[in-house]
């Protein structure tokens, strides 16, 4: 095992999520949504006219829109009153957008992402990361090297200043527009900090990018955006990871990201969850891909109390593919509803979703997810494989796949199986001289391991050691 | 969703179609409680995806399609074995209106949704079998005859302890006079069908839908199974413009099974929305759920599969195949196979695939001086044996292998 590896499972994974700090804000907004509010966050941030043009008619497509509460079984959303949330919270630093050395951060900031291993991953050879805290992006930083190959790696309120011109090209346009779902419009209305990310063409970037978003206030909503775009034949790569700490009232995240895979580019975008269990994750995650161009999601969702996320992707180019990795743990009074769209709209286009989920403790799980293939998409194929594994009664897992196929020249095909942890299995790892939470945790990680093996390695660690942390102690 | 109301439906109808078959005040009370349900009942839940209703029951105009009062059938009814009870609904009630009482909605409540309520309330034709305890009967036959422009039927099938019973139904559009008056316009054909599985019963209930394609289908079977019983199902669909068909199974019986076969032939602009669930809700029980389907010109099919386990259900075996294949560039196909777990102590799997004629088997078999168009339809017979073996009794897989060979001319 590398070093790196053994630093970053050293790191008390637990101790990294469950702190929280004193909240201490430079400015905060109203508790509830008006017009006011919308107006006040734009105000704040020095916005141009259009990003508030556009946020007001999100606001009011929000407020057009019921609630989603007729999808079969779907997470209970009535404890989700908007109005209880505070969508803004500036944390107390000087510099907008970001400080550009991490000495620069107040210090109680710095202790929170050290403890959440940020500048460590940086030094383990990240080439950009980014961190929010509430609602602000506090730090980020980009590898000279690429910022001269002209890459740009900064917050979503910086480059609505400095790289307007792209940012009203394509935020929540063509990609996600705020009339998509009651959710995006909110973000729509109330979006603040996020990464924004430009490769030009033909450029490699070699090195993850990692962002970090943490919430840690109570009854606190964050709504970042991320804006990905992938100019031809450009790659990268780019991994984000959420948390807050554990409070009784409820938070919410209604995260936007968008993603423009420009012809033969490739993205991968890898996500680890761990938001605490009284959030709320209402996300809408989505990439249009263009001839040839390549996609991948890697979503870990690990935390949350329930979680509606439905990574889509538009193969909108002959040639286009996409890749669908999933994880799904659930436990204790967890609703974790999460899975993959992909609409083949281009001939010869290619999408794989493989998804694992595990229920426990009551926990429930349900893969749901949509592959469409337009008339015309001809010679496109599409695998969906979900495997579920539950550990005890009172557990739940689903599965809702939903195919729409109008086109002949097609290969679709989609399986799914549920399984128990079997008792041979734990006999035979108990008479080898592992307790049974061992058993248990080793069976989990052989379940899951087709999927980290495609992991990168901080990332595969990351995940495991949430998993371990979930396993924990808490099996009968 | 509002549903539709049918002005022409008064409590007088329903009186009147009870009253010419002489019923029982406790059917009259059942069919009117059914009709005052119509004014909240919702059609059948349809899926729908963004921007995509999968089958689109509101469009239907029942104002014109339903005529309770002139309904004509024309059905013959073998028994195969003089130790079983068939007879026609109505006649039924006269000798064993006790059995039915007891037994009537206790599988598939009436009040269901809008299109169960509607058929309770104005049926008038359906076929009750009893079978009583250790008997053993093959063979009972129900081939029907729709004559009119709407037609209601309700079958009730009772297997007590230890009996076993294959039963064939089919229908299809009349030739006759009657048939041919009510001729040029919609047809609506609404059929509900409750099988009740004693303690070790084996019912086997195989269907048969070819009504020509000025025709409306509405189907929904429904079983119950006690300890040990299996409830089996064949539905086979080649006819009607729009059919909306729905098998379910609820295994409320330790050690009870259910198998559900399905099978759909789409031409031209023929649409068919199958469902086939089953919830388990006692231990050991184990379903299997084989749907294949074809799908030619502008033919879309809708499939729903659902395997529902509950929290009792330990020791539960489910399993779900869907296939479709797609012979013209512009038919569709939606699937959704859905999983539904409470209980951990479970295998279940389910699968689902869309395709077309594979083009080497093709190439193979043209390589053998095959022409092309033999080639296909040989291939596509082939896809339909894995379905045709399932099936049992000889007569029904020889008149589903006939309806696939019309079909492919």
């Amino acid at each position: 095992m590398s070093s790196q590896q053994d630093d970053l499972k050293e790191t008390d994974t637990e101790a990294r999520f469950e702190f929280k700090k004193e909240e201490k804000s430079a400015f905060q907004s109203e508790k509830g949504l008006t017009e006011e509010t919308v107006r006040v966050i734009s105000e704040d941030k020095d916005e141009p006219e259009w990003m508030l043009e556009r946020r007001l008619r999100a606001l009011e497509q929000f407020q057009e829109m019921p609630m989603p509460t007729d999808w079969p079984g779907q997470p209970d959303l009535s404890e989700v009153d908007i109005n209880e949330i505070v969508p803004y919270i500036r944390p107390d630093i000087d510099k907008r957008g970001g400080a550009d050395s991490w000495e620069d951060l107040p210090e109680e900031i710095q202790d929170t992402f050290d403890k959440l291993g940020i500048p460590e991953a940086e030094k383990n050879a990240l080439s950009g990361v980014g961190a929010q805290y509430e609602s602000e992006i506090v730090y980020q930083n980009m590898q000279e090297r690429w910022e001269e190959k002209g890459v740009i790696f900064c917050d979503m309120d910086k480059a609505v200043r400095e790289h307007e011109e792209i940012v009203r090209e394509h935020f929540m346009t063509k990609c996600v527009p705020p009339s998509d779902n009651k959710f995006a419009a909110l973000h729509g209305a109330i979006w603040s900090g996020g990464s924004f990310v430009y490769v030009p063409e033909n450029t490699t970037v070699e090195m993850p990018i990692q962002a970090y978003f943490r919430m840690n206030s109570e009854g606190m909503g964050q709504f970042e955006h991320t804006l990905i775009i992938a100019e031809e034949g450009s790659e990268v790569h780019y991994i984000e990871g959420c948390s807050a700490p554990k409070y009784s009232a409820f938070n919410l995240h209604s995260g936007g990201v968008e993603v423009f895979v420009g012809e033969d580019a490739h993205v991968q975008y890898s996500t680890v969850q761990n938001w605490s269990k009284n959030t709320y994750n209402l996300n809408t995650k989505r990439a249009i891909a263009e001839k040839g161009g390549r996609m991948e999601w890697i979503s870990g969702s690990m935390g949350s109390k329930a979680t509606m996320l439905y990574p889509s992707t538009i193969l909108k180019g002959r040639g286009a593919s996409d890749n669908h990795i999933t994880i799904a743990f659930a436990g204790e009074g967890q609703d974790i509803d999460t899975g993959a769209k992909v609409y083949h709209n281009a001939p010869d286009t290619k999408s794989t979703v493989e998804s694992k989920s595990i229920a426990k403790d009551g926990g429930r799980t349900n893969y749901r997810g949509l592959v469409h293939i337009a008339d015309g998409a001809e010679n496109s194929s599409t695998a969906v494989e979900c495997d579920a594994l539950m550990f005890d009664n009172e557990s739940t897992s689903d599965t809702m796949p939903y195919m729409e196929i109008n086109e002949s020249k097609v290969d679709v095909a989609h399986e799914a199986t549920v399984g128990k942890i079997g008792d041979e299995d734990i006999f035979y790892l108990q008479s080898r001289g592992l307790d049974d939470d061992d058993a248990k945790q080793m069976i989990v990680s052989g379940f899951i391991e087709p999927i980290t093996e495609e992991l990168p390695i901080e990332y595969a660690v990351e995940l495991n050691r949430l998993v371990e942390l979930e396993m924990e102690g808490s099996l009968g | 969703m509002s549903t539709k109301q049918i002005e022409s439906l008064s409590e007088d109808t329903v009186r009147r179609i009870a009253d010419e078959r002489d019923e029982p005040e406790w059917l009259l009370e059942t069919r009117l409680d059914a009709l005052a349900a119509l004014e909240t009942a919702e059609l059948p839940d349809v899926i729908q995806t963004p921007g995509r209703r999968w089958t689109d029951l509101e469009a239907l105009d029942f104002e014109a399609l339903v005529d309770p009062l002139n309904q004509a059938d024309e059905t013959e009814r073998t028994a195969g074995d003089d130790e079983a009870v068939v007879l026609p609904f109505t006649e039924a009630l006269a000798e064993y209106g006790d059995v039915i009482e007891a037994n009537f909605g206790s599988v598939l409540d009436p009040e269901h949704n809008y299109l169960t309520a509607l058929s309770v309330a104005l049926f008038t034709t359906g076929t009750f079998v009893y079978v009583p305890e250790g008997v053993d009967v093959e063979d009972v036959t129900v081939r029907a005859e729709m004559n009119s422009r709407s037609l209601f039927s309700q079958t009730l099938v009772v297997a007590e302890e230890s009996s076993s019973v294959t039963i064939l139904e089919s229908i299809e559009t009349g030739d006759g006079e009657a048939a041919a008056s009510a001729g040029g316009d919609d047809r609506y054909f609404s059929n509900l069908v409750e099988v009740v599985a004693g303690e070790n019963a084996n019912v086997q209930f195989g269907s048969l839908q070819n009504l020509d394609d000025d025709s409306y289908t509405y189907s929904l079977k429904r079983g119950v199974t006690d300890t040990y019983a299996t409830v089996d199902w064949i539905e086979s669909n080649f006819g009607s413009k729009l059919t909306r068909s729905d098998i379910e199974t609820e295994l409320d019986g330790d050690g009870s099974e259910s198998q559900i076969v399905g099978t759909f032939f789409g031409t031209d602009d023929q649409h068919f929305d199958i469902n086939a669930r089953v919830w388990h809700q006692a231990e050991q029980t184990t379903a299997d759920l084989v749907t294949r389907g074809v799908l030619d010109d502008v033919a879309r099919s809708v499939y729903e599969g659902v395997q529902d386990v509950g929290e009792d259900a330990w020791n539960t075996s489910s399993y779900q195949r869907e296939n479709t294949l797609m012979l013209s560039d512009d038919a569709e196909a939606d699937a959704s196979p859905k999983l539904i777990i409470h209980n951990h102590d479970t295998e279940a799997s389910h699968s689902a695939t869309v395709g077309q004629v594979d083009a080497e088997d093709l190439f193979y078999l043209e390589s053998r001086s095959i022409d092309s168009r033999t080639a296909r339809n040989m291939l596509v017979e082939g896809f339909f044996v894995p379905v045709l073996e399932e099936i049992a009794v000889d007569e029904f897989r020889d008149d589903v292998e006939e309806l696939v060979l019309k079909r492919l001319q």
